[in-house]
């Protein structure tokens, strides 16, 4: 007699989503960096399987360690098979975030050799890895519930003073701005934007932009890291989820520019398409710091 | 007296609940085993060879602005990857160098092609055009 087989619930797999959505965003603000390196892509290039196995292995078992103490999953601690298990997930979402990432920013095309390609992928997914697996301790959910009638927490709009929507505001965009700069800083002044600025074409940049607001969304309204319940709560038009991520996308974007200009990458005689596509190419490390900033500051 | 039969009522297997989780877990071994296998098969075909590289021309020579575009592609046809490959253009007229270029490519791996383009102020057709790579590194 066949056995009966029980699927999952709808419930069970929000929670499932929950933890991938949160693997994913700190995988991402782990692992961005790394990929905007030029010389991370050409080591991927001359990496020899077996140096690839190993670094596999190597990856896998410092995600094992820190999945013991930390991980991804709001469950907590967790036993060693748990760990085990979620290291093999992390390791595989590590890997699915990097392929997107390589594609998108055309490190890896139909012309790639496969050789070269899986070596790139094992080279950038390892920062990646260990995004997944600091995702709970590096914007951890806070514990205790925000209390809807307490003093601290914002009223519905209407009841909002104008004064309080204002500085709820320009505490945002500061806090995006800080973000974008502490991750932008490290990747603008680099050769890397021109080169892929030169590899990547108009639908390849609208990919861009929309990898940029979807990542920043989950970042910051799903993830489930800090201090997103008060975030949904938060009244104003600002922090209306969409209307915020879009908001601090733009903000991002003019961050970008500015770093783009600062460093003398861009000038003002540069044609604007050259800015335009430079800005969003740098505009996606920027937004996903931005994000981060938001949470932590 | 009739002997009694005793029938065992049928046993209930208890339903196998497969819990989100697990399923998850399925699918990601199943994405690890795939790249563990790729990393397997790309050392057990991967050959010794050294880098071969060779060079041709990629399309037609066509002037802009008083110019002529010579369109050339690299490929490595060989084993390894090369590093700083060198290309070099030579324009001859009776035997003689008339003009020359150079170019570098930062990596080529194991049969992968690169495209670039040799701008000449004489027209190439008016004379014996060679195109080479001139060396390359190993990384």
């Amino acid at each position: 007699m066949a056995r009966r087989i029980v699927f999952p619930t709808a419930e069970a797999w929000q929670f499932e989503l929950e933890d991938f959505v949160r693997a994913i965003s700190g995988g991402f603000l782990f692992g961005i960096p790394l990929l905007y390196t030029m010389e991370a892509w050409w080591i991927g290039s001359v990496t020899e399987p077996p140096q690839m196995l190993a670094l596999l292995g190597v990856t896998y078992l410092i995600v094992f360690l820190l999945n013991r103490t930390d991980g991804f999953r709001q469950v907590r601690p967790d036993s060693p098979r748990q760990a085990a298990m979620d290291s093999v997930e992390a390791l595989a979402i590590a890997v699915l975030c990097a392929v997107l990432m390589l594609i998108l920013l055309r490190q890896i095309t139909p012309a790639t050799p496969l050789g070269e390609a899986i070596g790139k992928i094992v080279i950038e997914g390892m920062p990646f890895a260990l995004g997944v697996a600091l995702a709970r301790s590096i914007l951890q959910e806070e514990t205790e519930d925000p209390s809807p009638a307490g003093p601290a927490s914002p009223g519905p709009l209407h009841s909002l003073e104008p004064k309080k929507v204002a500085k709820e505001l320009l505490k945002d965009i500061g806090a995006t701005l800080v973000g974008a700069i502490i991750i932008g800083f490290s990747i603008a002044p680099t050769d890397e934007i021109p080169m892929l600025e030169a590899a990547i074409s108009p639908p390849w940049l609208l990919a861009m932009l929309a990898t940029s607001l979807v990542l920043s969304y989950c970042i910051v309204f799903v993830a489930g890291f800090t201090s997103q319940r008060q975030r949904r709560q938060q009244a104003g038009l600002f922090q209306r989820p969409l209307t915020e991520t879009v908001i601090t996308y733009l903000v991002s974007l003019l961050t970008a520019a500015c770093m783009l200009w600062f460093f003398h990458r861009l000038g003002l005689g540069d044609p604007w398409f050259l800015w335009f596509k430079e800005t969003l190419i740098l505009g996606l490390p920027a937004t996903l710091g931005g994000a981060a900033g938001r949470l932590v500051l | 007296m009739k002997p009694v039969t005793q029938t065992k009522p049928p046993r209930r297997q208890r339903p196998l609940h497969l819990s989100a989780e697990s399923v998850t877990f399925a699918i990601a071994s199943l994405i690890v085993a795939i790249l563990v296998g790729l990393v397997l098969f790309i050392w057990a075909t991967q050959s010794n060879e050294d880098p071969i590289l060779a060079v041709n021309r990629n399309g037609d020579i066509h002037a802009e602005q008083g110019y002529y575009y010579v369109p050339f592609s690299v490929t490595n046809i060989g084993g390894g990857t090369a590093e700083a490959v060198e290309i070099v253009a030579e324009l001859r007229r009776n035997g003689e160098v008339e003009e020359e270029g150079q170019q570098q490519i930062d990596f080529l791996s194991s049969q992968e092609e690169q495209e670039g383009v040799f701008i000449f102020e004489n027209d190439p057709g008016q004379g014996e055009l060679t195109l080479r790579a001139s060396g390359y590194r190993l990384p």
